[in-house]
Protein backbone atom coordinates (compact mmCIF):
# COMPACT_ATOMS: atom_id res chain seq x y z
CA UNK A 1 0.00 0.00 0.00
CA UNK A 2 1.20 3.03 -1.27
CA UNK A 3 0.00 6.41 -0.05
CA UNK A 4 1.39 8.30 -3.34
CA UNK A 5 -0.53 6.10 -5.66
CA UNK A 6 -3.95 7.17 -3.94
CA UNK A 7 -2.77 10.91 -4.45
CA UNK A 8 -1.70 10.24 -8.04
CA UNK A 9 -5.43 8.61 -8.44
CA UNK A 10 -7.04 11.24 -7.00
CA UNK A 11 -5.05 14.35 -8.39
CA UNK A 12 -6.08 12.76 -11.97
CA UNK A 13 -9.73 12.49 -11.07
CA UNK A 14 -9.92 16.32 -9.32
CA UNK A 15 -7.95 17.51 -12.60
CA UNK A 16 -10.77 15.79 -14.71
CA UNK A 17 -13.68 16.48 -12.58
CA UNK A 18 -12.77 20.02 -12.70
CA UNK A 19 -12.82 19.96 -16.24
CA UNK A 20 -16.25 18.49 -16.67
CA UNK A 21 -18.50 22.09 -16.96
CA UNK A 22 -21.27 20.69 -14.55
CA UNK A 23 -18.89 19.48 -11.73
CA UNK A 24 -17.15 22.47 -12.00
CA UNK A 25 -20.06 25.51 -11.80
CA UNK A 26 -21.48 22.74 -9.86
CA UNK A 27 -19.21 22.97 -7.27
CA UNK A 28 -19.24 26.50 -7.23
CA UNK A 29 -23.00 27.11 -6.97
CA UNK A 30 -23.90 24.96 -4.48
CA UNK A 31 -20.97 25.61 -3.11
CA UNK A 32 -22.14 29.42 -2.15
CA UNK A 33 -25.49 28.61 -1.74
CA UNK A 34 -24.99 27.66 1.96
CA UNK A 35 -23.00 30.63 3.17
CA UNK A 36 -25.45 32.82 1.32
CA UNK A 37 -28.53 31.27 2.87
CA UNK A 38 -26.51 31.14 6.17
CA UNK A 39 -25.51 34.91 5.44
CA UNK A 40 -28.70 36.45 4.14
CA UNK A 41 -30.78 34.96 7.57
CA UNK A 42 -28.05 36.78 9.66
CA UNK A 43 -28.91 39.68 7.86
CA UNK A 44 -32.26 39.54 8.33
CA UNK A 45 -32.21 38.95 11.78
CA UNK A 46 -29.25 41.48 12.84
CA UNK A 47 -30.99 44.50 10.65
CA UNK A 48 -34.25 43.94 11.45
CA UNK A 49 -34.03 44.41 15.07
CA UNK A 50 -30.00 44.09 16.70
CA UNK A 51 -31.14 43.28 19.90
CA UNK A 52 -33.78 40.06 19.45
CA UNK A 53 -31.86 39.12 16.72
CA UNK A 54 -28.46 38.83 18.49
CA UNK A 55 -30.49 36.98 20.81
CA UNK A 56 -31.78 34.38 18.42
CA UNK A 57 -29.06 34.23 16.66
CA UNK A 58 -27.37 31.00 18.28
CA UNK A 59 -30.41 29.33 17.54
CA UNK A 60 -31.02 29.92 13.92
CA UNK A 61 -27.43 29.03 13.88
CA UNK A 62 -27.91 25.57 15.64
CA UNK A 63 -30.53 24.51 13.08
CA UNK A 64 -28.83 26.40 9.93
CA UNK A 65 -25.19 24.43 10.47
CA UNK A 66 -26.42 21.00 9.37
CA UNK A 67 -28.13 23.01 6.29
CA UNK A 68 -24.77 24.27 5.29
CA UNK A 69 -23.04 21.07 5.91
CA UNK A 70 -25.42 19.25 3.81
CA UNK A 71 -25.01 21.64 0.83
CA UNK A 72 -21.32 21.37 1.22
CA UNK A 73 -21.09 17.48 1.24
CA UNK A 74 -23.85 16.91 -1.95
CA UNK A 75 -20.97 18.13 -4.57
CA UNK A 76 -19.11 14.90 -2.63
CA UNK A 77 -21.67 12.97 -4.17
CA UNK A 78 -21.14 13.98 -7.61
CA UNK A 79 -17.51 13.25 -7.40
CA UNK A 80 -17.47 10.44 -6.07
CA UNK A 81 -19.93 9.39 -9.05
CA UNK A 82 -17.71 10.59 -11.65
CA UNK A 83 -14.78 9.11 -10.39
CA UNK A 84 -16.46 5.34 -10.07
CA UNK A 85 -19.43 5.30 -12.37
CA UNK A 86 -17.80 7.85 -14.33
CA UNK A 87 -14.57 6.23 -15.07
CA UNK A 88 -17.05 2.92 -16.28
CA UNK A 89 -19.47 4.83 -18.14
CA UNK A 90 -16.17 6.69 -20.40
CA UNK A 91 -14.52 3.49 -20.18
CA UNK A 92 -11.55 4.26 -18.76
CA UNK A 93 -12.46 1.81 -15.85
CA UNK A 94 -10.44 -1.27 -17.38
CA UNK A 95 -6.96 0.57 -17.83
CA UNK A 96 -6.88 1.89 -14.59
CA UNK A 97 -8.10 -1.35 -13.55
CA UNK A 98 -4.98 -3.03 -15.33
CA UNK A 99 -2.53 -1.07 -13.80
CA UNK A 100 -0.61 -2.26 -10.72
CA UNK A 101 -2.70 -0.47 -8.41
CA UNK A 102 -4.08 -2.65 -5.63
CA UNK A 103 -7.37 -2.80 -4.48
CA UNK A 104 -6.47 -0.42 -1.27
CA UNK A 105 -4.97 2.01 -3.09
CA UNK A 106 -7.45 2.82 -5.60
CA UNK A 107 -10.16 3.00 -2.91
CA UNK A 108 -8.43 5.14 -0.70
CA UNK A 109 -7.42 7.27 -3.91
CA UNK A 110 -11.08 7.52 -5.18
CA UNK A 111 -11.93 8.36 -1.65
CA UNK A 112 -9.46 11.28 -1.37
CA UNK A 113 -10.34 12.63 -4.51
CA UNK A 114 -14.03 13.56 -3.10
CA UNK A 115 -13.21 13.99 0.18
CA UNK A 116 -10.30 16.83 -0.82
CA UNK A 117 -12.76 18.77 -2.25
CA UNK A 118 -15.61 18.36 -0.30
CA UNK A 119 -13.74 19.30 2.90
CA UNK A 120 -11.89 22.27 0.97
CA UNK A 121 -15.99 23.35 0.52
CA UNK A 122 -16.80 22.70 4.19
CA UNK A 123 -14.14 24.40 5.62
CA UNK A 124 -14.28 27.64 3.01
CA UNK A 125 -18.60 27.78 3.53
CA UNK A 126 -17.99 27.58 7.22
CA UNK A 127 -14.58 30.24 6.84
CA UNK A 128 -16.90 32.31 4.67
CA UNK A 129 -20.59 32.56 7.06
CA UNK A 130 -18.02 33.47 10.02
CA UNK A 131 -16.34 36.24 8.44
CA UNK A 132 -19.62 37.48 6.59
CA UNK A 133 -21.30 37.25 10.44
CA UNK A 134 -18.47 39.14 11.88
CA UNK A 135 -19.00 41.80 9.29
CA UNK A 136 -22.84 42.32 9.62
CA UNK A 137 -22.20 42.20 13.65
CA UNK A 138 -20.06 44.49 13.69
CA UNK A 139 -21.35 47.15 11.18
CA UNK A 140 -24.03 47.59 13.90
CA UNK A 141 -21.99 47.52 16.65
CA UNK A 142 -23.02 44.27 18.30
CA UNK A 143 -20.52 41.91 20.05
CA UNK A 144 -18.98 38.87 17.73
CA UNK A 145 -21.03 35.46 17.69
CA UNK A 146 -20.31 32.39 16.03
CA UNK A 147 -22.31 31.89 13.25
CA UNK A 148 -22.06 28.59 12.91
CA UNK A 149 -21.36 27.92 16.86
CA UNK A 150 -19.80 26.16 18.72
CA UNK A 151 -22.21 23.02 18.34
CA UNK A 152 -22.78 23.70 14.64
CA UNK A 153 -19.20 23.84 14.19
CA UNK A 154 -18.63 20.82 16.24
CA UNK A 155 -21.14 18.87 14.00
CA UNK A 156 -19.62 20.20 10.90
CA UNK A 157 -15.77 18.92 11.53
CA UNK A 158 -17.38 15.74 13.16
CA UNK A 159 -20.22 14.54 11.15
CA UNK A 160 -19.04 16.16 7.98
CA UNK A 161 -15.60 14.33 7.25
CA UNK A 162 -17.36 10.96 7.96
CA UNK A 163 -20.19 11.61 6.24
CA UNK A 164 -18.09 12.28 3.31
CA UNK A 165 -16.10 8.83 3.78
CA UNK A 166 -20.35 7.08 3.72
CA UNK A 167 -21.17 8.72 0.62
CA UNK A 168 -17.76 7.06 -1.18
CA UNK A 169 -18.56 3.84 0.50
CA UNK A 170 -21.59 3.51 -1.00
CA UNK A 171 -20.68 4.43 -4.23
CA UNK A 172 -17.85 1.90 -4.61
CA UNK A 173 -20.54 0.01 -3.22
CA UNK A 174 -23.01 0.47 -5.92
CA UNK A 175 -20.97 1.42 -8.75
CA UNK A 176 -20.77 -2.64 -9.75
CA UNK A 177 -24.47 -2.54 -10.36
CA UNK A 178 -25.31 1.02 -11.28
CA UNK A 179 -24.62 1.98 -14.79
CA UNK A 180 -25.09 5.73 -14.66
CA UNK A 181 -23.21 8.89 -13.46
CA UNK A 182 -26.35 10.32 -12.55
CA UNK A 183 -28.37 7.33 -10.61
CA UNK A 184 -25.07 6.71 -8.38
CA UNK A 185 -25.22 10.09 -7.80
CA UNK A 186 -28.73 10.15 -6.42
CA UNK A 187 -28.28 6.91 -4.51
CA UNK A 188 -25.49 7.88 -2.48
CA UNK A 189 -26.44 11.50 -2.30
CA UNK A 190 -29.49 10.40 0.15
CA UNK A 191 -26.82 9.63 2.75
CA UNK A 192 -26.83 13.56 3.52
CA UNK A 193 -30.44 13.51 4.75
CA UNK A 194 -29.04 12.34 8.09
CA UNK A 195 -28.16 16.23 8.35
CA UNK A 196 -32.05 16.32 8.77
CA UNK A 197 -31.90 14.83 12.44
CA UNK A 198 -30.12 17.93 14.25
CA UNK A 199 -31.72 19.85 11.71
CA UNK A 200 -35.08 19.26 12.66
CA UNK A 201 -35.41 16.92 16.13
CA UNK A 202 -34.37 20.54 18.39
CA UNK A 203 -36.47 23.31 16.80
CA UNK A 204 -39.37 21.19 18.82
CA UNK A 205 -37.88 22.53 21.64
CA UNK A 206 -38.28 26.20 20.51
CA UNK A 207 -39.98 28.36 23.01
CA UNK A 208 -39.67 32.36 22.33
CA UNK A 209 -37.96 31.98 19.47
CA UNK A 210 -34.86 30.47 20.76
CA UNK A 211 -34.16 26.87 20.92
CA UNK A 212 -32.50 24.15 23.97
CA UNK A 213 -28.73 24.02 23.58
CA UNK A 214 -28.79 21.03 25.57
CA UNK A 215 -30.99 19.50 22.78
CA UNK A 216 -28.69 20.93 20.01
CA UNK A 217 -25.63 19.24 21.65
CA UNK A 218 -27.50 15.86 22.00
CA UNK A 219 -28.84 15.38 18.61
CA UNK A 220 -25.61 16.62 17.39
CA UNK A 221 -23.81 14.33 18.73
CA UNK A 222 -26.24 11.81 18.14
CA UNK A 223 -25.94 12.17 14.29
CA UNK A 224 -22.05 12.57 14.47
CA UNK A 225 -22.54 8.74 16.09
CA UNK A 226 -24.87 7.85 13.18
CA UNK A 227 -22.59 9.13 10.52
CA UNK A 228 -19.44 6.73 12.24
CA UNK A 229 -21.69 3.98 12.36
CA UNK A 230 -22.29 4.55 8.59
CA UNK A 231 -18.89 5.31 7.53
CA UNK A 232 -17.25 2.33 9.22
CA UNK A 233 -19.54 -0.20 8.39
CA UNK A 234 -20.06 0.89 4.88
CA UNK A 235 -16.24 1.52 4.17
CA UNK A 236 -15.11 -1.86 5.63
CA UNK A 237 -18.00 -3.32 3.55
CA UNK A 238 -16.28 -1.36 0.07
CA UNK A 239 -13.22 -2.77 0.41
CA UNK A 240 -14.28 -6.09 1.82
CA UNK A 241 -16.43 -6.87 -1.00
CA UNK A 242 -14.64 -4.59 -3.72
CA UNK A 243 -13.29 -6.71 -7.18
CA UNK A 244 -12.33 -6.10 -10.33
CA UNK A 245 -14.72 -8.61 -11.78
CA UNK A 246 -17.81 -6.78 -10.72
CA UNK A 247 -16.68 -3.47 -11.52
CA UNK A 248 -15.94 -4.36 -15.08
CA UNK A 249 -18.76 -6.35 -15.89
CA UNK A 250 -21.83 -5.17 -17.53
CA UNK B 1 20.33 -25.34 -28.63
CA UNK B 2 18.13 -22.36 -27.93
CA UNK B 3 15.79 -23.11 -25.11
CA UNK B 4 12.80 -21.20 -25.49
CA UNK B 5 10.93 -20.29 -22.51
CA UNK B 6 7.29 -19.79 -22.47
CA UNK B 7 6.31 -16.26 -21.05
CA UNK B 8 2.64 -17.23 -20.76
CA UNK B 9 1.26 -20.53 -19.60
CA UNK B 10 -2.40 -21.00 -19.41
CA UNK B 11 -3.49 -24.15 -18.22
CA UNK B 12 -7.61 -24.92 -18.40
CA UNK B 13 -8.58 -21.65 -17.89
CA UNK B 14 -12.27 -21.04 -17.53
CA UNK B 15 -14.21 -18.18 -17.10
CA UNK B 16 -18.10 -18.41 -16.29
CA UNK B 17 -20.76 -15.53 -16.85
CA UNK B 18 -23.95 -17.61 -15.54
CA UNK B 19 -24.92 -19.86 -17.83
CA UNK B 20 -22.69 -19.07 -20.50
CA UNK B 21 -18.99 -20.52 -20.24
CA UNK B 22 -16.86 -17.58 -21.92
CA UNK B 23 -13.19 -19.81 -21.78
CA UNK B 24 -13.80 -23.16 -21.67
CA UNK B 25 -10.71 -24.99 -20.12
CA UNK B 26 -8.37 -22.90 -22.54
CA UNK B 27 -4.55 -24.53 -22.96
CA UNK B 28 -1.43 -23.06 -24.49
CA UNK B 29 1.54 -21.34 -24.11
CA UNK B 30 2.88 -18.39 -25.79
CA UNK B 31 7.20 -18.52 -26.21
CA UNK B 32 8.96 -16.08 -25.14
CA UNK B 33 9.71 -13.21 -27.41
CA UNK B 34 6.74 -14.55 -29.69
CA UNK B 35 3.90 -12.68 -31.24
CA UNK B 36 0.49 -15.05 -30.69
CA UNK B 37 -2.59 -14.36 -32.71
CA UNK B 38 -5.97 -15.90 -30.69
CA UNK B 39 -8.33 -15.89 -33.67
CA UNK B 40 -12.03 -16.07 -33.36
CA UNK B 41 -15.25 -14.89 -34.51
CA UNK B 42 -17.21 -12.26 -32.31
CA UNK B 43 -17.94 -13.68 -28.78
CA UNK B 44 -15.46 -16.87 -29.31
CA UNK B 45 -14.04 -15.39 -25.64
CA UNK B 46 -10.99 -13.23 -27.02
CA UNK B 47 -11.51 -10.59 -25.02
CA UNK B 48 -12.29 -12.64 -21.65
CA UNK B 49 -8.95 -14.44 -22.10
CA UNK B 50 -7.16 -11.18 -22.39
CA UNK B 51 -8.85 -9.88 -19.05
CA UNK B 52 -8.51 -12.95 -17.26
CA UNK B 53 -4.58 -12.71 -18.01
CA UNK B 54 -4.50 -9.08 -17.25
CA UNK B 55 -6.60 -10.49 -13.31
CA UNK B 56 -8.72 -8.00 -14.16
CA UNK B 57 -11.23 -11.39 -14.49
CA UNK B 58 -10.98 -14.44 -12.00
CA UNK B 59 -11.25 -17.51 -13.90
CA UNK B 60 -13.77 -19.69 -12.36
CA UNK B 61 -11.11 -22.64 -13.03
CA UNK B 62 -7.88 -23.27 -13.95
CA UNK B 63 -5.09 -20.80 -13.98
CA UNK B 64 -2.53 -19.09 -15.81
CA UNK B 65 1.04 -17.75 -15.02
CA UNK B 66 2.35 -14.87 -16.59
CA UNK B 67 6.11 -14.36 -16.82
CA UNK B 68 6.11 -16.85 -13.83
CA UNK B 69 3.81 -15.25 -11.69
CA UNK B 70 -0.04 -16.78 -10.88
CA UNK B 71 -2.91 -15.11 -11.92
CA UNK B 72 -4.88 -15.75 -8.78
CA UNK B 73 -1.69 -15.48 -6.23
CA UNK B 74 0.23 -12.57 -7.94
CA UNK B 75 -2.10 -10.18 -9.59
CA UNK B 76 -0.32 -7.03 -8.48
CA UNK B 77 3.26 -8.91 -10.20
CA UNK B 78 1.36 -9.73 -13.19
CA UNK B 79 -0.01 -5.95 -13.67
CA UNK B 80 2.83 -4.59 -13.38
CA UNK B 81 4.59 -6.78 -16.03
CA UNK B 82 1.90 -6.50 -18.59
CA UNK B 83 0.78 -3.85 -20.50
CA UNK B 84 -3.07 -3.79 -22.08
CA UNK B 85 -4.41 -2.18 -25.22
CA UNK B 86 -8.14 -3.00 -24.23
CA UNK B 87 -11.04 -3.61 -26.63
CA UNK B 88 -11.54 -0.89 -28.40
CA UNK B 89 -8.74 0.75 -27.14
CA UNK B 90 -9.43 4.31 -28.73
CA UNK B 91 -12.28 4.43 -26.63
CA UNK B 92 -10.59 4.01 -23.41
CA UNK B 93 -8.30 7.57 -23.06
CA UNK B 94 -9.22 10.03 -21.01
CA UNK B 95 -10.96 12.34 -23.38
CA UNK B 96 -10.09 15.12 -21.41
CA UNK B 97 -6.61 14.98 -20.82
CA UNK B 98 -3.95 15.84 -23.09
CA UNK B 99 -1.90 12.95 -24.73
CA UNK B 100 0.71 13.83 -22.71
CA UNK B 101 -1.32 13.67 -19.68
CA UNK B 102 -3.15 10.47 -20.37
CA UNK B 103 0.38 8.92 -20.88
CA UNK B 104 2.15 10.63 -17.85
CA UNK B 105 -0.23 9.55 -15.37
CA UNK B 106 -0.11 5.60 -16.73
CA UNK B 107 3.74 5.98 -16.27
CA UNK B 108 3.71 6.81 -12.75
CA UNK B 109 1.07 4.72 -12.18
CA UNK B 110 3.11 1.55 -13.38
CA UNK B 111 6.08 3.29 -11.80
CA UNK B 112 8.06 4.52 -14.28
CA UNK B 113 10.68 6.52 -12.49
CA UNK B 114 10.09 9.89 -12.53
CA UNK B 115 13.42 11.25 -14.26
CA UNK B 116 12.64 8.71 -17.25
CA UNK B 117 9.23 9.69 -17.89
CA UNK B 118 9.22 12.78 -19.91
CA UNK B 119 11.73 11.04 -22.29
CA UNK B 120 10.11 7.68 -22.42
CA UNK B 121 6.72 9.53 -23.40
CA UNK B 122 8.48 12.00 -26.13
CA UNK B 123 10.16 8.76 -27.81
CA UNK B 124 6.99 6.72 -28.01
CA UNK B 125 5.22 9.91 -29.36
CA UNK B 126 7.40 10.50 -31.82
CA UNK B 127 7.78 6.58 -32.79
CA UNK B 128 4.40 7.02 -32.87
CA UNK B 129 4.14 10.17 -34.89
CA UNK B 130 2.41 11.45 -32.58
CA UNK B 131 4.74 14.32 -30.33
CA UNK B 132 3.33 17.36 -32.93
CA UNK B 133 -0.34 16.18 -31.00
CA UNK B 134 1.05 15.72 -27.59
CA UNK B 135 -1.10 18.96 -26.21
CA UNK B 136 -4.27 17.98 -27.87
CA UNK B 137 -6.76 16.46 -25.62
CA UNK B 138 -7.17 12.69 -26.54
CA UNK B 139 -11.06 13.07 -27.21
CA UNK B 140 -10.09 15.58 -30.37
CA UNK B 141 -7.72 13.03 -32.05
CA UNK B 142 -9.17 10.97 -34.72
CA UNK B 143 -9.88 6.69 -34.26
CA UNK B 144 -6.30 6.03 -35.59
CA UNK B 145 -4.45 8.66 -33.53
CA UNK B 146 -6.01 7.50 -30.64
CA UNK B 147 -5.59 3.72 -31.17
CA UNK B 148 -1.69 4.80 -31.12
CA UNK B 149 -1.94 7.06 -28.19
CA UNK B 150 -3.59 3.44 -26.48
CA UNK B 151 -0.67 1.49 -27.91
CA UNK B 152 1.57 3.96 -26.45
CA UNK B 153 -0.05 3.34 -22.99
CA UNK B 154 0.51 -0.16 -22.98
CA UNK B 155 4.05 0.09 -24.08
CA UNK B 156 5.65 3.08 -21.45
CA UNK B 157 6.79 0.50 -18.45
CA UNK B 158 8.14 -1.75 -21.28
CA UNK B 159 5.98 -4.50 -20.08
CA UNK B 160 7.29 -8.07 -20.88
CA UNK B 161 3.85 -8.98 -21.93
CA UNK B 162 1.88 -7.15 -23.95
CA UNK B 163 -1.77 -8.39 -24.55
CA UNK B 164 -3.63 -6.45 -27.31
CA UNK B 165 -7.23 -6.84 -28.12
CA UNK B 166 -8.14 -6.33 -31.49
CA UNK B 167 -5.32 -3.75 -31.92
CA UNK B 168 -6.46 -2.54 -35.40
CA UNK B 169 -10.00 -3.20 -35.65
CA UNK B 170 -11.72 0.79 -36.67
CA UNK B 171 -8.83 1.53 -38.80
CA UNK B 172 -8.42 2.15 -42.20
CA UNK B 173 -6.25 0.08 -43.93
CA UNK B 174 -3.13 2.20 -43.93
CA UNK B 175 -3.22 2.70 -40.37
CA UNK B 176 -4.07 -1.14 -39.60
CA UNK B 177 -0.87 -1.32 -41.39
CA UNK B 178 1.13 1.03 -39.69
CA UNK B 179 -0.22 -0.63 -36.26
CA UNK B 180 1.15 -3.82 -37.37
CA UNK B 181 4.47 -2.46 -37.95
CA UNK B 182 4.84 -0.83 -34.85
CA UNK B 183 3.85 -3.80 -32.92
CA UNK B 184 6.59 -5.93 -35.80
CA UNK B 185 9.28 -3.58 -34.75
CA UNK B 186 8.62 -3.67 -31.09
CA UNK B 187 8.92 -6.67 -30.78
CA UNK B 188 12.07 -6.90 -33.16
CA UNK B 189 13.66 -3.68 -30.83
CA UNK B 190 12.59 -5.18 -27.61
CA UNK B 191 11.89 -8.60 -27.87
CA UNK B 192 8.42 -8.55 -26.00
CA UNK B 193 6.16 -11.19 -25.83
CA UNK B 194 2.65 -9.99 -27.74
CA UNK B 195 -0.54 -11.73 -27.18
CA UNK B 196 -3.06 -10.13 -29.89
CA UNK B 197 -6.77 -10.93 -30.11
CA UNK B 198 -8.06 -10.52 -33.91
CA UNK B 199 -10.52 -11.72 -36.03
CA UNK B 200 -9.24 -10.77 -38.92
CA UNK B 201 -6.61 -14.12 -40.42
CA UNK B 202 -4.93 -12.34 -42.50
CA UNK B 203 -3.48 -9.98 -40.07
CA UNK B 204 -2.79 -12.87 -38.05
CA UNK B 205 -1.21 -14.47 -41.04
CA UNK B 206 1.06 -11.76 -41.33
CA UNK B 207 2.20 -10.96 -37.61
CA UNK B 208 2.47 -13.85 -35.42
CA UNK B 209 4.91 -17.08 -34.83
CA UNK B 210 1.78 -18.98 -33.55
CA UNK B 211 -1.68 -18.92 -33.69
CA UNK B 212 -5.00 -20.63 -31.96
CA UNK B 213 -8.35 -20.35 -32.92
CA UNK B 214 -11.03 -20.08 -30.42
CA UNK B 215 -14.68 -20.63 -30.73
CA UNK B 216 -17.79 -21.26 -28.19
CA UNK B 217 -14.48 -20.84 -25.33
CA UNK B 218 -13.04 -23.37 -26.72
CA UNK B 219 -9.78 -23.82 -28.39
CA UNK B 220 -9.95 -25.56 -32.10
CA UNK B 221 -6.81 -25.60 -33.54
CA UNK B 222 -3.12 -24.20 -32.54
CA UNK B 223 0.03 -24.45 -33.93
CA UNK B 224 2.69 -22.76 -35.88
CA UNK B 225 1.11 -20.25 -38.22
CA UNK B 226 3.37 -21.82 -41.31
CA UNK B 227 2.51 -25.07 -40.20
CA UNK B 228 -0.85 -24.45 -40.39
CA UNK B 229 -1.12 -21.96 -43.46
CA UNK B 230 0.64 -25.16 -45.64
CA UNK B 231 -1.63 -27.40 -43.47
CA UNK B 232 -5.01 -25.98 -44.01
CA UNK B 233 -4.68 -23.83 -47.10
CA UNK B 234 -5.97 -26.51 -49.96
CA UNK B 235 -6.62 -23.61 -52.09
CA UNK B 236 -6.09 -19.83 -52.69
CA UNK B 237 -6.95 -17.49 -54.87
CA UNK B 238 -4.90 -14.96 -56.61
CA UNK B 239 -5.72 -11.95 -58.67
CA UNK B 240 -3.81 -11.15 -61.86
CA UNK B 241 -3.54 -8.13 -63.62
CA UNK B 242 -1.74 -8.17 -67.04
CA UNK B 243 -0.86 -5.94 -70.25
CA UNK B 244 -3.07 -6.45 -73.41
CA UNK B 245 -3.30 -10.27 -73.50
CA UNK B 246 -5.88 -11.02 -70.65
CA UNK B 247 -7.29 -13.86 -72.49
CA UNK B 248 -4.39 -15.37 -73.56
CA UNK B 249 -3.68 -15.86 -70.03
CA UNK B 250 -6.51 -16.66 -69.23
CA UNK B 251 -6.07 -19.88 -71.24
CA UNK B 252 -2.63 -20.22 -70.10
CA UNK B 253 -3.66 -20.34 -66.84
CA UNK B 254 -6.73 -22.85 -67.59
CA UNK B 255 -4.71 -25.62 -68.93
CA UNK B 256 -3.10 -25.84 -65.94
CA UNK B 257 -4.07 -28.98 -63.70
CA UNK B 258 -4.15 -27.26 -60.68
CA UNK B 259 -5.46 -24.65 -61.42
CA UNK B 260 -9.04 -24.99 -60.40
CA UNK B 261 -11.89 -22.22 -61.50
CA UNK B 262 -10.97 -18.93 -63.12
CA UNK B 263 -13.04 -15.74 -62.91
CA UNK B 264 -12.44 -12.78 -65.65
CA UNK B 265 -13.48 -9.50 -63.94
CA UNK B 266 -12.80 -6.37 -65.86
CA UNK B 267 -8.87 -6.31 -66.71
CA UNK B 268 -8.33 -8.97 -64.17
CA UNK B 269 -8.82 -12.75 -63.64
CA UNK B 270 -9.06 -14.52 -60.72
CA UNK B 271 -7.43 -18.15 -60.49
CA UNK B 272 -8.13 -20.30 -57.44
CA UNK B 273 -5.40 -22.86 -57.33
CA UNK B 274 -4.55 -25.83 -55.08
CA UNK B 275 -1.38 -26.30 -52.68
CA UNK B 276 -0.79 -22.73 -53.45
CA UNK B 277 2.71 -22.78 -51.81
CA UNK B 278 3.89 -24.54 -54.15
CA UNK B 279 2.17 -23.88 -57.36
CA UNK B 280 2.24 -20.12 -57.20
CA UNK B 281 5.65 -19.15 -58.60
CA UNK B 282 4.63 -22.19 -61.78
CA UNK B 283 2.02 -20.47 -62.28
CA UNK B 284 3.49 -17.08 -62.53
CA UNK B 285 6.61 -19.29 -64.40
CA UNK B 286 4.16 -20.80 -67.28
CA UNK B 287 2.59 -17.14 -67.93
CA UNK B 288 5.82 -15.36 -67.65
CA UNK B 289 7.55 -17.71 -69.97
CA UNK B 290 4.72 -17.30 -72.72
CA UNK B 291 5.33 -13.70 -73.33
CA UNK B 292 2.36 -12.57 -70.71
CA UNK B 293 3.63 -9.23 -69.28
CA UNK B 294 2.20 -9.17 -65.51
CA UNK B 295 1.05 -5.99 -63.88
CA UNK B 296 -0.34 -7.52 -60.83
CA UNK B 297 -0.05 -10.88 -59.43
CA UNK B 298 -1.72 -10.61 -56.03
CA UNK B 299 -2.69 -13.22 -53.42
CA UNK B 300 -6.29 -12.71 -52.55
CA UNK B 301 -6.95 -12.09 -48.39
CA UNK B 302 -8.25 -15.31 -47.01
CA UNK B 303 -10.70 -14.64 -44.94
CA UNK B 304 -11.45 -16.52 -41.41
CA UNK B 305 -14.33 -18.21 -42.79
CA UNK B 306 -12.46 -19.77 -45.26
CA UNK B 307 -9.77 -21.17 -42.97
CA UNK B 308 -12.71 -22.05 -40.54
CA UNK B 309 -13.86 -24.20 -43.24
CA UNK B 310 -10.67 -25.80 -43.34
CA UNK B 311 -10.49 -26.56 -39.98
CA UNK B 312 -13.92 -27.77 -39.39
CA UNK B 313 -13.71 -30.30 -42.99
CA UNK B 314 -10.35 -31.49 -41.32
CA UNK B 315 -12.47 -32.58 -38.33
CA UNK B 316 -15.03 -34.53 -40.51
CA UNK B 317 -12.31 -36.02 -41.71
CA UNK B 318 -10.57 -37.59 -38.75
N1 LIG C 1 -19.06 -9.25 -18.20
C1 LIG C 1 -19.79 -10.14 -18.89
N2 LIG C 1 -20.97 -10.53 -18.43
C2 LIG C 1 -21.70 -11.45 -19.10
N3 LIG C 1 -21.34 -12.01 -20.27
C3 LIG C 1 -20.16 -11.64 -20.80
C4 LIG C 1 -19.33 -10.68 -20.14
N4 LIG C 1 -18.21 -10.51 -20.89
C5 LIG C 1 -18.36 -11.32 -21.96
N5 LIG C 1 -19.51 -12.00 -21.92
C6 LIG C 1 -19.96 -13.00 -22.90
O1 LIG C 1 -18.94 -13.96 -23.05
C7 LIG C 1 -18.79 -14.34 -24.41
C8 LIG C 1 -17.39 -14.08 -24.86
O2 LIG C 1 -17.17 -12.69 -24.92
P1 LIG C 1 -15.82 -12.01 -25.38
O3 LIG C 1 -16.00 -10.55 -25.21
O4 LIG C 1 -14.70 -12.67 -24.70
O5 LIG C 1 -15.80 -12.38 -26.92
P2 LIG C 1 -14.78 -11.90 -28.05
O6 LIG C 1 -14.20 -13.10 -28.63
O7 LIG C 1 -13.86 -10.88 -27.51
O8 LIG C 1 -15.78 -11.24 -29.08
P3 LIG C 1 -15.62 -9.92 -30.00
O9 LIG C 1 -14.91 -10.33 -31.24
O10 LIG C 1 -17.03 -9.56 -30.28
O11 LIG C 1 -14.91 -8.91 -29.21
C9 LIG C 1 -19.84 -13.55 -25.18
O12 LIG C 1 -20.95 -14.38 -25.38
C10 LIG C 1 -20.18 -12.41 -24.28
O13 LIG C 1 -21.51 -12.00 -24.46
MG1 LIG D 1 -13.58 -8.92 -27.87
Amino acid sequence: MALYKSILVAKADLKMAMKVKMVRYGLIGIGALGPITMLVTVALMVYGDPVIGVLILPSISAILAPMLGMIAIIPASMIAANALVGEKEMNTLEPLLSTPLTDRELLIGKLLSSFIPSMALLLGSILVSEIGTFIILRSVGAEFILVPGIPGLFLLLTAGPTLIVAIVSIMILISGRVKRVYEAYQTSGAVVMVFILPMMIPTMTMGAGTVDMNSVWMWNIITFLITLVIAASTWALAVRKFNRDTMISM
Amino acid sequence: MVIKLDEVVISGLTKKFDDLTAVDHIEFNVAKGSIYGLLGPNGAGKSTTIRLLCTLLRPDEGTATVSGFDIIESPVQVREITGVLPEEGNHTLYQTLSGYDNLEYFARLYDVPEDEIPGRIEELLTFMDLWERKDDPAGELSTGNRQRLALCRALLHKPKVLLLDEPTAALDPVAAKRVRKLILSFSEKYGQTFFINSHNLSEVQRMCDKIAIIDEGKILLSGDTQELRTRFKTSQDFRIRVVDDLEKAGSIAESLDFVTSLKKEADTIVVTIEDPFTNNSMLMQSLLSQGIKIVEFAEEEATLEDLYLDVIKEGGAK
